[in-house]
């Protein structure tokens, strides 16, 4: 509060300076976001083959709660979610934390490995996790050695398991990502803080929830944002590992929201109407994340 | 460090001022880009063409551009690879924001996509009935997926007629060969490859799981569809269909067929070994040519048929693509004329791109000709080609519809849900409804 | 750390290492293979890897596709990162209920699944006359909420007490902002270059719809052709697909010492 006043007291000089800094950035998004969301809005409430459209009120929503592909997806993106961005999220704090260590050796090169996945090409990626949850692939072929199995199991052809790799393969691919973020916030903690609290005799476990979390925060709570608006737009895994099978069980909104565009006879305004639900899913959760997080202290 | 971040900031402000000059330049390229057509033919002697994979169809077209320069040595062709996913976003991103002279003068569609696209986009594509290219040179089945209300669309190309595919070695170690396996039914088949799946643990046949590739192929081998005359779907009481889904299941339970999760497994167990054959589209043929270590053993003939069904024939289809002439074009009796004089009436053509590619014609006056009959020696010294041509004249046509791929996945999704043990007539209601409630939009 | 700890994170980072690594290592092993090997599930280095790379540049133009990601995603990081740092600074530095509530706005920009919103863009794009240009590349992503709140919430750890004494000094915002704010964030500006070149490096959906001309190739659209035909030749798209890998990598190994060795003192 005495932060704000004090901003308040320099007066509308500074507040003018500060519209000056993010006008061009907010113009951008207006123009290049905001405009085709406003158009995609009113497609929402039409309905037609191609561009054939006709005006049909609230049809679309009412339609997308009666579709049980719709509806299958709404879950599966739901379980992803609240399954894989917590443990997401941890293990990159942990990770990343290690790597902040002073005399931790091979940094680099433990960091670029860690990095790797988001960078390895989505096409490659695909084709092994494929082969490595095979029923004569490598993860079978493990399990079956160390006697947890007989013979192999189809993983991606049974509905929970095939979920279980999306998840498993999600993870792997982001937590490096995030671990950057997380790398990169920790620079703003001086090390001395760290050092002073290991005198005052805290455990490296205690410094890490009491120093380490708090202080991130903001970083925190940029990637729970980015990653809850990653989950529920998930398309790629649901695309290329799974194809959304066995049965629609692992398909995704977006997924199937591209089918209805472009694989489908295509059908924009409920594609658009499906796209607004998602929006207002995040929305919705951002809005708590920030309210939980984004405080100035 | 200050020193580089300020050189950093230095270099990004002149990127935006360059780019700020540049506007107005890469504006105006766009623009007189624009004025000759992107997409649309440059000069009068030149076409755009838009279509996917170098080593076949890119390849075609470079030929048929070298055809038809004998006579008109100032045509040009400008051939843009364009991944068939990219062609259908790309269509329908320009056709409905009503921005069309994006499109090229030609384009390749996959034939299940074809109806869908002219009767969504009917603005997009050029009638092409009356434009000098013969149809009757064609197979009719082939034809058929370019014809929307009596015109035609498409000049057919590449052949998807099915094949079965086998290991004349693993057949030999069980006691049969490939000739017990020529017009056959699927039962008979089943016999067979119990039989050799018990002498050498190999299965005879593997498809993609979530897949209905072989379930469509079956449908078609009786002129079954999805869809009934009028377009509605015709799934629930379909007795070819229900046929077809009991024959799949019982062909898994029996361990003859295998199942895998993707194309790329799929290839892996013709390579490998791990199977005894496959039936699927001719085009197959080329992948399993590239484990040049089973030349000699492969051999193929024609696919097992449906017992009990009226109209059931041992020949089928599977994928295949056809040329459509887009109203983008500025000059289409230039691309009417080209595609007539190669595609539709160029016999030399296809005795250019078939050694050297494996593209097999739907072209019907080819059959005859001598590098159609030539023993393939990977194929046990057979004439596979002329073959392939002769199946390709008994497909039966197939209604696809416009919602093809809708009641395409409806099924997959049933055949996954009948294989792990659910009942097939409710699993096809479902397909049934899912494919009603994709329609009524 | 004592040594019982030290080996347990050595173990732990090793293994995780390992196993983030593995693909990487499976694509190289595939670009020196047979296609009909790499179905066949080898994990040994072959010795095709320059038949590989013959076949490769004689039915792609590799130098082009490298040529223009080159050319896109470094205009589109340089100007991405300036647009969106200043951006994210002004939101913290200057924030009033006004700005934090335009700040949410803006943050529902990123909520809508492209496919939504591709083809009013494509509208507007075609109108203006920019399909098959840079511009029309460049702009749609060129200003994102992401990068906004990350400078924004890095921002938030900058001392006022610095800017309070450089405003007494004379210093105009901007000139804060430039010679303060801009040398002290060098490990947020690192990760946040890595990010943006690597997200613009990988587009694929936006280009290719806007991009109908062969010269326009990126090394995205050169993989995705390579995967598209009948027959599918993965020693050769292995190749295509490491050489498209490779450079995100370089960036990140050069960068990340930046990005986590801590503030060298230019603040205290």
């Amino acid at each position: 509060m005495v932060n704000s006043n004090k901003k308040r007291s320099v007066g509308q000089k500074q507040s003018m300076a500060g519209w000056a800094f993010l006008t061009p950035a907010v113009l951008l998004i207006g123009v290049m976001s905001f405009l085709p969301m406003i158009q995609a809005l009113f497609l929402s409430f039409q309905t037609g083959i191609g561009n054939k459209m006709k005006w049909t009120g609230v049809t679309n929503y009412i339609r997308m709660f009666k579709d049980p592909v719709f509806m299958q997806a709404l879950k599966n993106n739901f379980i992803y979610l609240v399954i894989q961005v917590p443990i997401m999220l941890i293990l990159a704090l942990i990770l990343a934390s290690l790597l902040n260590h002073k005399d931790l050796r091979f940094k680099g090169l433990f960091r670029t490995a860690i990095f790797l996945p988001c960078a390895t090409s989505l096409v490659s990626y695909a084709v092994i996790f494929r082969s490595l949850f095979a029923v004569d692939g490598l993860v079978n072929n493990i399990l079956i050695k160390l006697g947890f199995l007989n013979t192999g199991y189809n993983f991606l052809g049974h509905p929970d398991s095939a979920r279980i790799v999306i998840i498993l393969a999600l993870i792997w691919r982001w937590t490096g990502y995030n671990m950057v973020f997380y790398l990169s916030g920790l620079q703003n903690i001086e090390y001395s803080v760290y050092e002073a609290a290991k005198i005052d005799g805290a455990s490296p476990i205690q410094s890490f929830f009491r120093i380490t979390v708090p202080l991130l925060r903001p970083t925190i709570l940029l990637t729970a944002i980015m990653s809850t608006n990653g989950t529920l737009q998930l398309f790629d895994e649901s695309v290329n590992l799974t194809n959304g099978g066995p049965a629609n069980a692992t398909i995704t909104m977006s997924h199937y929201i591209y089918n209805v565009s472009f694989k489908y006879v295509p059908n924009f305004g409920y594609a658009a109407s499906m796209s607004y639900l998602i929006l207002f899913l995040v929305a919705f959760l951002a809005f708590v994340q920030l309210k939980v997080g984004d405080k100035r202290d | 460090m200050k020193k580089k971040i300020a050189s950093l900031l230095l270099a990004g402000a002149m990127v935006v001022s360059l780019t700020a000059c540049g506007t107005g330049g890469s504006g105006s390229t766009a623009q007189t880009g624009d004025k000759k057509g992107d997409g649309g033919a440059k000069a009068t002697n030149e076409l755009t063409v838009w279509c996917w994979d170098p080593a076949f169809n890119l390849y075609a077209m470079k030929e048929a551009e070298k055809v038809y320069q004998k006579d008109h040595p100032d045509f040009k062709l400008n051939v843009v690879e364009t991944p068939w996913k990219d062609i259908q976003t790309k269509l329908t991103t320009a056709a409905t924001s009503g921005n069309l002279e994006s499109l090229p003068d030609i384009m390749l569609l996959q034939d299940n996509a074809f109806q869908k696209n002219v009767i969504s986009y009917p603005d997009a594509f050029q009638d092409i009935t009356g434009s000098g290219v013969d149809f009757s040179k064609f197979a009719k089945a082939k034809t058929a997926y370019s014809v929307v209300e009596g015109k035609n669309y498409g000049v057919p190309f590449d052949n998807g007629s099915v094949v079965g595919c086998y290991r004349t070695d693993i057949l030999k170690e069980a006691g049969y060969t490939v000739d017990d396996f020529k017009d056959i039914t699927w039962s008979q088949y089943q016999e067979m490859g119990e039989k050799i799946l018990a002498k050498t643990g190999k299965p005879l046949l593997s498809c993609q799981a979530g897949e209905s590739d072989l379930i469509m192929m079956m449908l078609q081998s009786a002129g079954g569809s999805l869809f009934d005359k009028d377009g509605k779907p015709d799934m629930v009481g379909n007795a070819t269909l229900k046929k077809v889904m009991e024959t799949y299941a019982s062909l898994v339970k029996s361990g003859v067929l295998i199942e895998v999760n993707d194309w790329d497994q799929y290839v892996g167990t013709l390579t490998n070994s791990t199977v005894g054959g496959t039936i699927n589209g001719c085009w197959i043929m080329a992948s399993i040519q590239t484990a040049e270590d089973q030349s000699g053993n492969w051999a193929i003939t024609n696919m097992p048929k449906l017992e009990g069904v009226e109209g059931a024939t041992n020949y089928s289809n599977n994928g295949g693509s056809s040329w459509a002439v887009t109203s983008a074009s500025k000059n289409p009796e230039l691309a009417y004329d080209f595609l007539s004089k190669t595609f539709a009436g160029s016999t030399e053509l296809y005795e250019t791109i078939l050694p050297k590619s494996g593209a097999m014609a739907t072209y019907l006056p080819v059959a005859e000709s001598k590098v159609y009959g030539e023993p393939q020696k990977f194929f046990g010294d057979k004439p596979v080609y002329s073959m392939i041509t002769d199946f390709a004249s008994k497909v039966p046509s197939n209604n696809t519809g416009v919602y093809y791929y809708e009641a395409r996945d409806a099924v997959a999704t049933a055949i996954t849900k009948v294989v792990a043990g659910s009942d097939i007539d409710a699993e096809i209601k479902n397909a049934e409804d899912t494919v009603n409630f994709a329609m009524g939009k | 750390m004592t040594k019982g700890k030290k080996f347990f994170a050595y173990t732990f980072l090793i293994v995780v290492s390992f196993i983030s690594v593995f693909p990487l290592y499976w694509m190289m092993v595939a670009a020196t293979n047979r296609s009909v090997d790499v179905t066949r599930g080898t994990l040994m280095f072959g010795t095709a890897l320059f038949d590989n790379a013959n076949k490769l540049l004689g039915s792609q133009n590799v130098s082009t596709a490298l040529i223009n990601s080159f050319k896109y995603s470094t205009i589109m990081t340089l100007i991405s990162l300036l647009i969106c740092s200043i951006a994210g600074y002004g939101f913290e530095v200057f924030h009033d209920k006004a700005k934090d509530r335009v700040m949410s706005v803006i943050l529902l920009a990123m909520m809508v699944p492209f496919a939504a919103t591709m083809i009013p863009l494509y509208q507007m794009f075609s109108k203006a006359r920019l399909l098959n240009s840079t511009l029309g590349f460049i702009l749609p992503t060129i200003s994102t909420p992401f990068l906004i709140m990350m400078f924004r919430q890095s921002a938030r750890s900058f001392p006022s007490d610095i800017m309070e004494a450089a405003r007494l000094d004379g210093l105009t915002e901007f000139q804060i902002f430039y010679r303060m704010f801009l040398p002290t964030m060098r490990s947020t500006y690192a990760a946040a270059l890595t990010i943006t070149f690597m997200n613009a490096w990988n587009s694929y959906l936006w280009p290719k719809v806007i991009m109908s001309d062969a010269k326009s190739i990126t090394m995205p659209m050169l993989v995705a052709n390579l995967t598209q035909g009948y027959v599918t030749d993965y020693g050769i798209l292995m190749l295509a697909v490491l050489i498209c890998t490779i450079p995100t990598v370089v960036i990140f190994f050069l960068l990340q010492k930046s990005f986590a060795e801590g503030i060298t003192g230019a603040v205290k």
